[in-house]
């Protein structure tokens, strides 16, 4: 099974290709191909993972370009990290697929939509395989056309347009961070195989500074596509795309590709305690900030847009510390209940017409089947004990606490109390209160939108059970397991911590029942409109803002500089000869009168002028 | 013998050449045109006189020659008027600077 | 060089071929300006006995003067003559050809300047018909028939051109 799993990403680009071709005919039933084809690299990702199981790692490569005496080698690979990658992208993407033939129902582009989800697929399959950077390169910018396609799939709505094209910017902007380390490294140990790399690193060939240098420009690429700070704005922007592609692109799948990063050239970033310290802190940074911004949000999208940025943050943060298997277990829960409250938000939103919450209300009643699993996904994020959250967070919080910094310890806890507060009010607003007069008219979602989300709702409690303290840290040990760099990275925390973090998220959970949904304290202190600190969250702490003062301006700036040399000395040489020469034509026809008399006396002139000068020179020209 | 040098008619003959030329491109009376043709031919026709009695070799053949061209000239002449004729029929003018059908 | 009776007769012969040259530019009347080339086409004639050409000087006289004088006469008269306005800014072209019309005389007059070939005693007044006669049905026989050809070809592509178009007169 492992020898073949380079198969895996070739279902979903058959399902691309097809649908490219024959798309237009099959019009509904391409859903039926894409989810077909997903399934069977959900089947085969599984298979393989349990293969994984017993089985050592497996890599195969070939040599694709030989320059002098180095080779790149093209090939795949099947370690831990990236068995469990592949279930995870597979399954969600399968379930995506399987939700939008409901959700995305009556498009007329429909087809389109299901060859894009095949495209970003692959390109993330692709991804996880990698064995090298350079692949690895290859596949992140593929993952990233196929996020900008899905983002600007309403490309007729100036919104998402715009979305578009920021989410392409921004994570270009980390691009080429990733593309200066990889180049960088490439040239310290002559190679891209991260096998390689690490043996480099591991023996001291490379020196600590290009270690800390090298490790922090690819942290730049993978800050790019996980949104953090400072690179974060586009992921909000980029709720304008269809909510299924929000679930798999911008919860579960492509976002998690920076975290994946890191996690894959984790023994690079160990090497290095400042690159460490730089992910942890920036981790952390983002998580509290976004989080703060996700309180005074009332698009339903955006809040969870904002927490998913925070709760990236916290995988960086679990990174950063040290917590290797901290950071890929909260990255596979969080990717199931992430991907369910999307869904399921999805769900709100079709039934209601509308994103924004101020304007729902009272749905538990309508929504028999999507309140709960909201609900279920709620409690998850929030990190209340027994569900898959709870385990990973604590796990995250055990890995700051043990990383040695109370500071970052602290912020994640405080981030565990906003995330809880906003969830919840989140639920309250949505799901309690009294129903508006235009809800009346809601209805469940058809099966095909609710069955994956049952599915997700199920992964969302049990998925916290294969890493626990109580029932041993099966995942833990098999990640870690015959991996020296990472073997010290599963520690288990003090109790206490476990205790803090479910007191923490209670507390956030009661204030939201408090102010949302009994209405006993009032909401004006926070989210009044007007004052001064809910105006800095509502606007997002102006980044956007600040950006467009700043770095926009400087862009243009260059840019109309540019323009202007382009248009007044460019095109001015440009059109001066072409001035010159359409003169010379005017002139030279203008002359051409048609009447003989003209031409004898221009001949005669011409002649007289040659004449004169052989009599004056003496018919050598000197 | 003469006492009168070479270059004195050949001036003379330069100096007929250069009135018909400058009327030959200016006039727009196209008869006037002819006329002015006319008048080089005649300086070219001093010309080969002078040079028959003045040349290295004096001989008659130069006034043979002037008697050939006086015969083209006139021939040119009538040729000349009878198109003019024609084209006055045909264009009601006889401007040099209307006949511009070259043009087109 | 002295003043002798033919080098006033030279004189006053290109003189007045000159001043006919330049009345036939300056005069608005295109007849007028056609009886001035008559003055000067005489004076070329007078010109020519000067030069031991007396056949030639008769012929000039009797083609210029006579012939193509009258033959252009006519044509003025067959045609629109009195339109004698210039043509609107032609004054720059007029000077340019000014210019050109100097400079070409100037540049061919240093050439005509130093011309100086020693003067051989010439029998061309001697018999002058006498002696075109014999070149030309001897040497030039050739060229002179060819010429009566041209002669004739002309008199009938000229008859042909002129000819009033029956059918366009009749249209007319």
């Amino acid at each position: 099974m492992m020898e073949t799993a380079w198969i895996i990403p070739l279902f979903p680009l058959l399902s691309f290709l097809i649908l490219l071709l024959f798309g237009k005919r099959l019009k509904e039933s391409s859903a039926v191909v894409g989810i077909l084809l997903t399934l069977a690299s959900l089947v085969y990702s599984v298979l393989v993972l349990f293969e994984r199981f017993s089985a050592p790692t497996f890599k195969t490569e070939a040599v694709w370009l030989t320059i002098g005496d180095i080779h790149l080698t093209a090939g795949f690979e099947v370690n831990q990290l990236n068995a469990l990658m592949l279930v995870i992208v597979s399954l969600v993407s399968c379930l995506v697929h399987t939700y939008s033939k409901g959700y995305m129902h009556g498009d007329e582009r429909f087809h389109v939509f299901y060859a894009y989800l095949g495209l970003f697929t692959f390109a993330m399959l692709g991804l996880v395989l990698s064995p090298n950077l350079l692949q690895t390169y290859i596949f992140w910018e593929l993952v990233g056309v196929g996020s900008f396609l899905l983002i600007g799939f309403y490309f007729y709505k100036e919104e998402a347009k715009q979305a578009a094209k920021k989410a392409f910017i921004m994570t270009r902007i980390g691009d080429v961070g990733l593309l200066i380390g990889m180049i960088l490294l490439f040239w310290q140990t002559n190679s891209f195989e991260y096998d390689n790399i690490f043996k480099a690193v591991a023996d001291g060939s490379v020196t600590q500074g290009w270690i800390t240098l090298t490790a922090i420009l690819i942290f730049i690429g993978a800050m790019g596509k996980s949104g953090q700070f400072p690179l974060h704005t586009w992921l909000p922007d980029a709720m304008e795309g269809p909510t299924p592609v929000s679930a798999l692109i911008h919860a579960a799948t492509m976002v998690a590709a920076g975290v994946y990063l890191v996690a894959a050239l984790f023994p690079l970033f160990a090497a290095s305690q400042t690159a460490l310290m730089t992910v942890a802190v920036i981790g952390g940074f983002t998580a509290i900030f976004a989080a703060s911004i996700g309180l005074v949000q009332t698009d339903i999208k955006r809040v969870l847009a904002y927490s998913t940025v925070s709760q990236l943050g916290y995988m960086m943060l679990a990174l950063g510390s040290g917590g290797y298997v901290a950071g890929v277990f909260h990255l596979m829960t969080h990717a199931f209940f992430k991907a369910l409250l999307f869904l399921a938000a999805g769900s709100v939103i079709h039934a209601a017409h509308t994103q924004d919450i101020e304007e729902m209300g009272g749905l538990w009643k309508k929504l028999r089947l999507t309140g709960p699993l909201f609900l279920i996904g709620t409690l998850a994020i929030s990190g209340v004990p027994l569900l898959s959250g709870f385990f990973s967070k604590d796990e995250i919080l055990a890995a700051a606490w043990e990383g040695g910094h109370p500071v970052l310890f602290l912020l994640a806890v405080v981030a565990a109390f906003f995330t809880a507060f906003y969830m919840f009010r989140l639920f309250f607003m949505v799901f309690t209160g009294e129903a508006r007069s235009e809800m009346k008219s809601v209805h469940e979602s058809p099966s095909t939108m609710t069955l994956p989300m049952i599915v997700l709702g199920v992964l969302a409690v049990v998925s916290g059970y294969v890493n626990t303290t109580w029932f041993g840290s099966f995942l833990g040990d098999w990640l870690t397991d015959g991996n020296k760099v990472l073997s010290g990275s599963h520690t288990e925390g003090p109790a206490w911590i476990m205790v803090v973090a479910t007191l923490v998220s209670l507390a956030g959970i009661f204030l939201a029942w408090l102010m949302y949904g009994k209405r006993s304290l009032s909401r004006d202190w926070l989210s009044g409109k007007g004052s001064t600190l809910h105006t800095i969250l509502y606007n997002k702490y102006y980044v956007d803002e600040f950006y467009q003062m700043s770095i926009i301006k400087i862009v243009k700036g260059i840019s109309y500089f540019l323009r202007f040399i382009d248009v007044f000395l460019v095109e001015g040489i440009v059109k001066g000869v072409g001035g010159a020469v359409q003169g010379l034509g005017k002139t030279g026809s203008k002359l051409q009168t048609g009447q003989v008399q003209t031409y004898g006396a221009m001949a005669f002139v011409g002649l007289a002028v040659l004449v004169v000068i052989f009599a004056l020179t003496g018919g050598y020209l000197k | 013998m003469s006492t009168i040098p070479a270059s004195a008619f050949l001036s003379l003959a330069l100096i007929l050449f250069c009135i018909g030329l400058y009327g030959a491109l200016t006039k727009r009376n196209t008869v006037i045109v002819l006329i002015s043709i006319e008048l080089m031919l005649n300086a070219v026709n001093i010309n080969l006189v002078t040079f028959s009695k003045y040349g290295i070799k004096p001989s008659i053949t130069g006034q043979i020659f002037a008697l050939f061209a006086i015969t083209v000239a006139a021939a040119e002449a009538a040729v000349g008027l009878a198109i003019l004729i024609a084209l006055y029929r045909n264009r009601r003018t006889i401007n040099i600077d209307e006949m511009d059908s070259m043009k087109n | 060089m002295t003043f002798s009776g033919e080098f006033f007769a030279f004189m006053s012969l290109a003189l007045v071929a000159v001043i006919g040259g330049v009345l036939l530019l300056n005069l608005t009347k295109v007849m007028h300006m056609i009886i001035a080339l008559v003055f000067t086409f005489i004076s070329i004639a007078g010109i020519y006995v000067l030069l031991s050409a007396e056949f030639v000087a008769v012929v000039q006289i009797l083609i210029y003067a006579g012939a193509i004088t009258i033959l252009m006469l006519f044509a003025i008269m067959l045609t629109k003559h009195d339109d004698a306005s210039e043509a609107q800014g032609t004054i720059w072209r007029k000077l340019l050809l000014l210019l050109g019309v100097i400079g070409f005389a100037f540049a061919v007059y240093i050439g005509i300047y130093n011309f100086n070939v020693e003067q051989l005693p010439s029998h061309l007044h001697e018999n002058n018909v006498l002696q075109i006669g014999k070149a030309l049905y001897t040497k030039h026989v050739i060229p002179f028939e060819l010429t009566s050809v041209l002669l004739l070809v002309a008199l009938v592509g000229a008859i042909i051109l002129a000819k009033n178009d029956e059918k366009e007169a009749h249209k007319e």
